[in-house]
């Protein structure tokens, strides 16, 4: 489903070569929940914006759902955006001055959804994550756990088969974070393949399958079972400790 | 979308106040301005009678020696003689034609009701009417025997009518020029041009005159002209006739001439009589000079729109273009303090396009807004326009095209400013703008 090979991500400034991800490969499958932890400046976020098409990568092959990004260009690859993925963000990213309703109406405007349905999947999706009465509200009115929750019912909206999330409850306290990990989880369960950055071990542990990106490439992935006991755990080719830039 | 980018546009003003009516001032103060010389430009430029100006002339005879100058770019007279009004007049072709001349009287009524005035009297043919599509309300023009027997009848304008009878229906009427009583046999509806095409020697611009009379009453009534006189050698005029048989120029002369071929046979016909007047005697040249040009032409030629509108039109566009310069400059700033929710609307499926059509219908809005109230200060300004120069009082105005202008100029000016501050935005790469949030 989502097929990531020898991905290479390089910042170029006039002194400096900057390697984000380095023969980066990943294979996700429909219907997983991984999870990506690594070191600050690990390429875990930058991994992300890859994934979702958001960055360029300068070498390597990335398919998405059968379609070659590659090859895509700027328009193309916003419309493959707008389609497949749903994003998620720590800082949750609602545009102040739309309602919770216009906020999650903003990905099926971009994707031509005629009113009704918009207006049926909105209100669907607020329902899901408990906010449908509070359509009307701004997102200044509600909580840090609520922005959130509305953050993913905004990604939810465009139905995407995948769901990218940048340390989802890096801005919210225990009690909201376990409660918009359990959305995430129930969302996972309903069918929604999701990739979720976090610092958070505890997090991390309660998606099935771990990876950790070090120097931009992975270290080691780690499968779980049903929440928390771990199976074997695979090495995976763990170069030595590479400095990320290099004088050029 | 489009309805949905005005809504967010209008969010968008709403959200930073001030930017907004900074802005919106700066575009309708650029487009009052302009639209003020504009409109003043536009109602001197344009063609009168759009429908006929290509059919109607204005002959000019160089009916003089070679070697004498007149003061125009083509040593031709504006105006002509007497007698060679009187002649072309008199001549088989074109079936329409008028001489005409202004002159002036004391108006009254010869009763105490009504005070006398003093007003400019056009003397010219019966043709005159159709020529320039007078519409007459009440009776019509003189007869033909009336114009050729030099009767005492006059058409007067609607409201002349009025000031004087007090009803626009005054056929049947008497009314005193200086002396001599005139009966009213038709009223027409008021001149209602802002430029007085048919007499532009005495003022492009000069209100039209409210009454006419047969040309054929200049001898009896040895009416004099209430315009230039213009001559070209010394002669000793000592009567009226010696007037009328000068070679000084006072009367204009128009002709109607509906097809090309009608318009050379007039050429061939203009060429044939100057041969005749100089085997006359009257002068001496080596080759027959005259010129024969339209109503738009002969606009052009008396300069009606002068070079001094002109450039003040330039620099009321340079005007507007400083406005445009300090929008770019607060669209700038207002555009890329947007960047991360732009970097929200490309992670949600937003493409390069439709962020650049956002922005750019934001500015249209913009533009729209101050377009209207431009409106309203150029309004302003032709008010201010006619009450400091009542010469141009009938030009100081906006028709419906300049109406409809005005907000199309500033929609389109405000694009122009916003294409690159939305272009900035829309080509910024959504991670970095995400990452600024």
């Amino acid at each position: 489903m989502l097929s990531m090979k020898n991905i290479s991500k390089v910042y170029q400034t006039e002194k400096v070569q900057t390697h984000a991800l380095r023969d980066f490969t990943l294979e996700v499958s429909e219907g997983e929940f991984i999870a990506v932890t690594g070191p600050s400046g690990s390429g875990k976020t930058t991994f992300l914006n890859i994934a979702g098409m958001l960055e360029s990568f300068t070498s390597g092959d990335f398919i998405l759902d059968g379609v070659n990004v590659g090859q895509l260009n700027d328009n193309q690859r916003a419309d493959l955006r707008n389609q497949k993925i749903g994003f998620i963000f720590q800082g949750f990213n609602l545009i102040p001055d739309l309602n919770l309703f216009e906020n999650v109406e903003v990905p099926l405007r971009y994707r031509g959804i005629k009113s009704a349905e918009r207006k049926r999947r909105i209100m669907e999706c607020l329902e899901q994550v408990g906010l449908a009465s509070r359509a009307k509200h701004l997102p200044q009115q509600l909580s840090g756990g609520q922005q959130q929750r509305v953050a993913i019912a905004r990604a939810l909206a465009g139905e995407p088969r995948f769901l990218l999330a940048d340390e989802p409850t890096g801005n919210l306290d225990s009690l909201m974070a376990r409660q918009v990990m359990e959305l995430l989880e129930e969302i996972n369960r309903n069918g929604s393949t999701i990739v979720m950055v976090t610092h958070d071990p505890e997090l991390a542990r309660r998606a099935p399958r771990n990876i950790q990106v070090v120097d931009g490439q992975i270290a080691d992935f780690t499968l779980y079972q049903h929440g928390g006991a771990s199976v074997p755990r695979k090495s995976n080719t763990v170069a030595a400790v590479n400095p990320m830039s290099v004088e050029v | 979308m489009f309805w949905h980018y005005i809504d967010l546009s209008w969010r968008s003003f709403k959200r930073t106040p001030m930017v907004t009516v900074l802005m919106v001032l700066a575009i309708a103060a650029g487009i009052g301005i302009t639209m003020t010389s504009l409109s003043v430009y536009h109602m001197m430029a344009m063609d009168p009678m759009p429908h006929k100006s290509s059919q109607l002339f204005h002959p000019q005879l160089n009916a003089r020696d070679d070697g004498d100058d007149w003061w125009t770019e083509d040593n031709l007279p504006h105006q002509m003689t007497y007698k060679d009004a009187m002649n072309l007049y008199r001549a088989d072709i074109p079936r329409l034609k008028a001489p005409s001349m202004r002159t002036g009287f004391s108006v009254n009524l010869n009763s105490p009701d009504v005070k006398p005035f003093i007003e400019s009297v056009r003397m010219t043919s019966r043709s005159f009417f159709s020529m320039f599509e007078f519409s007459f309300i009440h009776g019509a023009p003189w007869s033909q025997g009336q114009e050729e027997s030099a009767a005492m009848v006059t058409v007067i304008s609607r409201s002349m009518s009025e000031t004087l009878f007090g009803q626009s229906d005054s056929v049947g009427e008497n009314v005193y020029f200086d002396d001599n009583v005139f009966q009213i046999v038709g009223v027409y509806e008021d001149f209602d041009y802002h430029v007085k095409f048919y007499d532009l020697t005495n003022g492009a611009f000069n209100r039209a005159e409210n009454a006419m009379i047969p040309i054929t009453l200049i001898p009896p009534l040895k009416a004099q002209t209430w315009g230039n006189t213009n001559g070209w050698k010394f002669e000793e005029i000592n009567s009226y006739q010696d007037m009328l048989n000068s070679e000084q120029a006072w009367l204009q002369f128009w002709v109607q001439l509906d097809t090309t071929e009608e318009e050379k046979e007039y050429r061939e016909f203009l060429t044939n009589y100057l041969i005749e007047q100089e085997s006359l005697g009257r002068f001496e040249r080596e080759e027959v000079h005259f010129a024969l040009r339209n109503l738009t032409q002969w606009m052009t030629y008396n300069r009606v729109v002068t070079e001094d509108n002109r450039i003040l039109v330039s620099a009321s566009f340079m005007f507007l273009t400083v406005c445009l310069a300090n929008i770019l400059g607060l669209l700038l700033g207002k555009f890329l303090r947007r960047v991360p929710e732009v970097g929200v609307r490309r992670a949600l499926g937003a493409n390069k396009r439709q962020v650049f059509l956002q922005h750019l219908v934001e500015v249209g809005l913009l533009g729209f807004i101050g377009g209207i109230i431009g409106i309203g200060i150029a309004q302003l300004g032709l008010w201010g326009v006619r009450a400091t120069y009542s010469y141009y009082s009938a030009i100081a105005t906006m028709d419906i095209s300049m109406l409809l202008a005005a907000p199309a100029i500033a929609i389109g000016a405000c694009v122009i400013a916003g294409i690159y501050p939305a272009w900035l935005v829309c080509r910024t790469n959504p991670a970095i703008c995400l990452k600024t949030q």
